[in-house]
């Protein structure tokens, strides 16, 4: 579903992802985990293609994301659902509108689209907030706004930058089982963090950046066998 | 029905965006009044000196006295030339009891030098009014060369260089400061509309990142813009016109030489012209301004 060859990317003299090589199968949830700077977030953008790689290739559904452009980068961003770290939600839309956003692009409206909202909402636990704007809202539920807009139009592949960042255990572990319950749809989901105790307590694939690099790319939480740096195809 | 969940959206999207922006959009509905209020009001003032120069160039005559022996045949064939001429206004005959008859009336109290004369020494004359004093130059040397019909050619050509240094002035002049002024009026408008659109620019990122098409994203702005556009130049047109039928009479009457247009058409276009330039100028300023930000 997404692979990654040889990809580099810097800014300035700062090389942010060095030769990173791997693949996340479609269905597939696997954590990025690493310290800030590590190189996490380039490469979920890279991934999203809002950044181009300087070397390498990223190749997601079998297409190179560097050869889309206009109509076709539309499409690829359609299939995608991401929840940006700072979650970037129209602080003067509601609820219901931010997440009717990726809908009303597809030219969606009336009943359908908000029968849509609503189900997204209460999945997410905030059908009573739908009218409220973010700056109501605390982080957690913020964040959960972000996941509703990410997934609202069934996306097949999930991007969290950070998603449980700033918050509570309790509130952490909230999102990671909405996550999960989100990837046992069939949506390949892929979370960068660097939240240990989430990682630790599932036992998931866990890739771990450092300095822009692959260091280790394992199943943790059991006997998990480290698996190739270009992981299954 | 895709398209109209679409068209409805867009629509909607520009109001609700107008209203949640309103400080925003109200600087830039008072900006863009303003600027179209200065530019039709310079462009009222110049009309005003253009016909001033075109009634100052009217007053230009050109008067060319007939001998004699010239036969009357010709002197017809010749007037009725020069009636066809461009810049030429009326061409007149007057004949030499005419003349008489005028330098009577104008000077009553010298009769008696008349009466010391047996004949009529004053010569007939073609006088013409013109209305393009640019023509004079040329038209005189070519009556002067006509010796066998004209004696002389009296031409005021110092007050015809005058007349056309001025009017040439006041175009030039009149064009640069209408091109400064229209450039300044479009650039205020034009970044008064990139900075409501870049205090958006997240929202336009966002759009782009949740799969909008350039399209999508832009309609809601270009309507915006429009809008802003819009009504800023309702408010510039409805001032002109209440301004304009205010002013007009008062600076008739307090500067009478003025001729101050109050043709209503007058007024009328230059509203319909401001109304256009702010809608055009919304649109684009608003089409241009969220280019920038589609490349993500």
């Amino acid at each position: 579903m997404i692979v990654l060859q040889s990809v580099t990317k810097s800014y300035g003299d700062v090389r942010a992802v060095n030769g990173v090589t791997l693949a996340i199968s479609r269905g597939e949830f696997a954590f990025l985990m690493g310290t800030n700077g590590a190189g996490k977030t380039t490469l979920l953008r890279l991934i999203s293609r809002e950044e181009q790689p300087d070397a390498g290739v990223v190749l997601v559904g079998g297409g190179n994301t560097a050869e889309l452009t206009g109509p076709s980068l539309t499409r690829l961003r359609r299939r995608m659902g991401v929840v940006y770290q700072d979650t970037r939600l129209l602080p003067n839309a509601t609820v219901a509108e931010n997440v009717a956003l990726p809908l009303r692009v597809r030219g969606m409206g009336g009943a359908t689209l908000t029968s849509d909202v609503k189900a997204v909402l209460e999945r997410v636990r905030l059908a009573d907030k739908e009218s409220r704007f973010p700056r109501e809202l605390s982080g957690g539920e913020q964040r959960k706004v972000a996941i509703a807009r990410a997934v609202v139009a069934n996306p097949e592949i999930l991007l969290c930058d950070e998603p449980t960042e700033s918050l509570s255990a309790e509130r952490a572990a909230e999102i990671v089982d909405l996550l999960l319950d989100i990837n046992a749809d069939g949506v390949t989901t892929v979370v960068a963090t660097h939240d240990t105790g989430t990682v630790n307590r599932l036992r998931r694939r866990v890739i771990h950046m450092d300095d822009g690099c692959v260091q280790s790319d394992t199943l943790v939480g059991s006997a998990a066998q480290p698996q190739p740096a270009n992981g299954p195809g | 029905m895709a398209r109209l969940h679409v068209a409805r959206y867009l629509l909607g999207s520009a109001l609700t965006g107008l209203w949640r922006n309103r400080t925003m959009t109200g600087g830039a509905i008072v900006t863009t009044a303003i600027m179209l209020i200065t530019l039709a009001g310079f462009l009222a003032i110049n009309d005003t000196l253009n016909q001033m120069v075109t009634a100052l160039g009217r007053k230009s005559n050109l008067i060319a006295y007939v001998r004699d022996e010239a036969r009357p045949t010709q002197v017809t064939a010749i007037i009725d030339d020069l009636r066809t001429r461009p810049g030429v206004g009326e061409v007149q005959f007057v004949s030499k009891e005419d003349a008489l008859a005028i330098f009577e009336s104008r000077f009553v109290d010298q009769r008696d030098i008349l009466d010391v004369l047996q004949s009529n020494p004053l010569p007939a004359s073609v006088e013409l009014r013109l209305n393009d004093p640019s023509v004079v130059p040329d038209l005189a040397q070519e009556l002067q060369t006509m010796t066998t019909v004209f004696d002389d050619v009296v031409v005021p050509l110092d007050v015809v260089e005058e007349v056309i240094g001025i009017s040439n002035l006041a175009r030039v002049a009149g064009s640069v400061i209408i091109i400064a002024l229209t450039g300044v009026t479009l650039f205020v408008i034009v970044n008064t509309i990139r900075i409501a659109v870049f205090a958006r620019r997240q929202e336009i990122e966002i759009m782009k990142l949740v799969g909008a098409t350039d399209w999508f994203v832009r309609g809601p702005f270009v309507a915006e813009g429009a809008i802003i556009g819009g009504i800023g130049a309702g408010i510039a047109a409805i001032a002109l016109v209440v301004l304009y039928a205010q002013a007009a009479p008062v600076v008739t009457r307090i500067v009478s030489f003025l001729p101050v247009s109050t043709d209503t058409d007058f007024v009328r276009n230059l509203a319909v012209f401001t109304l256009l330039v702010g809608l055009i100028v919304g649109s684009l300023g608003s089409y241009f301004s969220v280019r920038r930000y589609l490349s993500v």
